[in-house]
């Protein structure tokens, strides 16, 4: 599975690097997942920015929704997941396997 | 590293029985240190985040942050508790230890937002949080701190 994520808070100062963190730290710990790349918009700006090449390639994609994510028009026609951040950094091995056995 | 974190604005021995003491007690810390133009204020501003969603982020740590004007410079300051506390954590376990990052409302972009957002993604892995909580004293927390994230910054640019 390929995963690809957006992740915001609304500070912007810790939550958003914490469940990006907390998700790729899941996703190299996972069997079912082959790649997560993890965009972070927080009060430093847009920083690893998903690629046209990433985005094309997931399987799913995975947004907070404790505020709105820009550029979301990106992943039109893709199967999406909203999670609070506090999901992702608590919860990020659980919601993998979820996905993976929601995909297959 | 020096102007974020520094041993004035650390306590390894707070003893607290709820949330509004550590605020208290790391409040008084950073106005003693200058960091603060309207600790009254800034206090406010904590608690007035801290109402929105709890910022007990689970394996018992909270990160407390506010972003107000009443702030002089970007600063962490730390705090860890004689006794666990309820902190209505996402885990639901108490917190015993307390990274309170305080932020300046104008300071978009700033390179000490790196910092905190370095630290913040530490604190998800275990084996940085368990040295953190036996560091024994503050300048062995602060050299944690900042190797770590002095590597984790070279390692991402």
């Amino acid at each position: 599975m390929k995963i690809i994520a957006v992740t915001a808070c609304p500070s912007g100062v810790a939550h958003t690097y914490m469940a990006a963190e907390s998700l790729k730290v899941a996703a190299e710990e996972s069997k079912v997942c082959e790649s997560c790349f993890v965009e972070t918009q927080g009060q430093i700006g847009i920083e690893d920015a998903l690629s046209p090449t990433q985005i094309q390639a997931a399987d799913v994609v995975i947004l907070t929704n404790d505020i709105g994510i820009k550029n979301e028009e990106r992943f039109k026609g893709k199967p999406v997941l909203r999670v609070h951040a506090g999901d992702l950094i608590n919860k990020s091995p659980i919601i993998i396997e979820k996905l993976a056995q929601k995909l297959a | 590293m020096t102007e974020v974190l520094s041993s004035a604005i650390i306590d390894l021995n707070v003893s607290a029985n709820n949330k509004d003491e550590v605020f208290s007690r790391l409040t008084t810390l950073l106005n003693r240190d200058g960091r603060l133009n309207d600790p009254d204020a800034y206090l406010q501003n904590v608690k007035d985040r801290e109402a929105l969603t709890t910022t007990g982020i689970g394996f018992g740590i909270a990160i407390p942050h506010g972003k107000t004007d009443a702030v002089n410079s970007v600063s962490v300051a730390i705090a860890k508790l004689q006794q666990p506390i309820d902190w209505d954590a996402m885990d639901g376990n108490p917190v015993d230890m307390v990274f309170q990052l305080v932020v300046p409302a104008a300071s978009q972009g700033d390179a000490h937002l790196k910092l905190l957002a370095a630290l913040s993604r530490q604190l998800i892995h275990a084996d940085f949080r368990n040295e953190i909580k036996q560091a024994t004293s503050t300048d062995e927390v602060i050299a944690l701190i900042g190797n770590t994230i002095n590597q984790t910054l070279e390692v991402s640019s």
